[in-house]
């Protein structure tokens, strides 16, 4: 374990990590709310985002059940959510190869955006293995941490934040700080354009499924417009949400 | 019962997406056409969550007009997240204007 244990770019990792996690706070929030106000116990909220670690998946799963849907369309719509994981997974994979098992799981638990978006850089352009994991590692877990503090204060919140905040609408403003980024070329929009317009004819599928739906469509629409548009040759990874 | 038996199992399913190429499929190249479809899941899935939260007034009555008071306040948060990229900054943005254009149109 300590061949890959750098303390001092672990703690670099967690000092450049904590300005990012004031964004994630009421996100995490919102989580905490949501999962009580789909129905869970307080632990069961907190367990969720301990071992779920995921905003989007946690926050659909919490409005799903909320909304009724079944559990197979639940588990089914945070698949789908979770594809992005692949990807950091696959651009992150060649650097790791040296590092051993358990590093490597620990790596893989705390993978997020905001955890691969702060150091995909570093892993690319430093040939120090070991500083590069405990600088992931530091940064990984301030945000598991600032993670799980928001989470209880939406716990303990949900039952006095008045209706009339409509803090649920903090959720697709999370969403959107995400998105409206990735559009800034011709392939994001019409993926964009097609995902949007499919939510909406779709919305009255029974069990919620347009949310799938549209999200494939968006992905079929954006491999297509790769073809058409001679691009998609580029595996460079953008963070996503 | 139900929420830990998803918690369990998206949980499980999380955690092998973040494992996939760096423990599962180490030895593997990820196939060319996936590269490409995932490049898309993040800009697609997004918009499929957000979309819906914004352009219905109600449940499946569609909306897209500026007495939507989300529409409006979404699309100018929409605008700070695009210009400024900062989370933060976006959800008080949107916040602000959802609770301002309630006061003043709804």
């Amino acid at each position: 374990m300590r061949t890959h244990f750098s303390r001092s770019a672990f703690i670099e990792g967690a000092r450049d990590m904590l300005p990012m996690t004031v964004g994630l706070i009421p996100f995490g929030i919102v989580c905490g709310v949501g999962a009580i106000a789909a129905g869970a116990s307080p632990v069961a909220a907190l367990a969720m985002s301990m071992i779920v670690f995921s905003g989007a998946a946690q926050i659909i799963a919490a409005q799903l059940l909320a909304a009724g849907a079944p559990f197979a369309v639940i588990v089914l719509s945070c698949f789908v959510i979770s594809l992005r994981f692949l990807m950091y997974s696959a651009a992150l994979a060649p650097y790791l190869k040296p590092v051993d098992h358990r590093w490597r799981n620990l790596v893989a638990f705390l993978l997020t955006d905001q955890a691969f978006a702060s150091s995909i850089r570093r892993f690319r352009e430093s040939s120090d293995i070991r500083a590069n994991v405990s600088y992931f590692v530091g940064g990984g877990s301030v945000l598991w941490l600032a993670w799980q503090i928001a989470t209880i204060a939406g716990i303990l919140a949900g039952a006095v934040i008045p209706a009339s905040w409509q803090l649920e609408f903090v959720v697709p403003l999370c969403f959107l700080a995400l998105l409206a980024p990735l559009l800034h070329d011709r392939t994001a929009l019409i993926v964009f354009a097609i995902a949007a317009v499919a939510a909406i004819a779709l919305n009255s599928m029974p069990m919620r499924l347009s949310m799938i739906c549209a999200g494939l469509a968006g992905i079929v629409a954006g491999v297509v417009a790769d073809r058409v548009l001679g691009r998609g040759t580029t595996t460079e990874v953008e963070p996503g949400n | 019962m139900l929420i830990w038996a998803l918690i369990v199992v998206v949980g499980a399913i999380n955690f092998a997406a973040r494992l996939s190429f760096i423990v599962l499929f180490a030895r593997r190249e990820m196939p060319p056409l996936l590269a490409r479809a995932l490049r898309h899941v993040p800009a697609a899935m997004l918009t499929a969550i957000v979309v819906p939260a914004i352009v219905f007034a109600a449940p499946g009555e569609l909306a897209l007009n500026a007495g939507n008071v989300k529409l409006i306040a979404a699309l100018v948060a929409g605008f700070v997240a695009w210009r400024w990229r900062n989370t933060l900054l976006t959800i008080a943005v949107g916040m602000g204007a959802l609770w301002l254009l309630q006061r003043f149109v709804g």
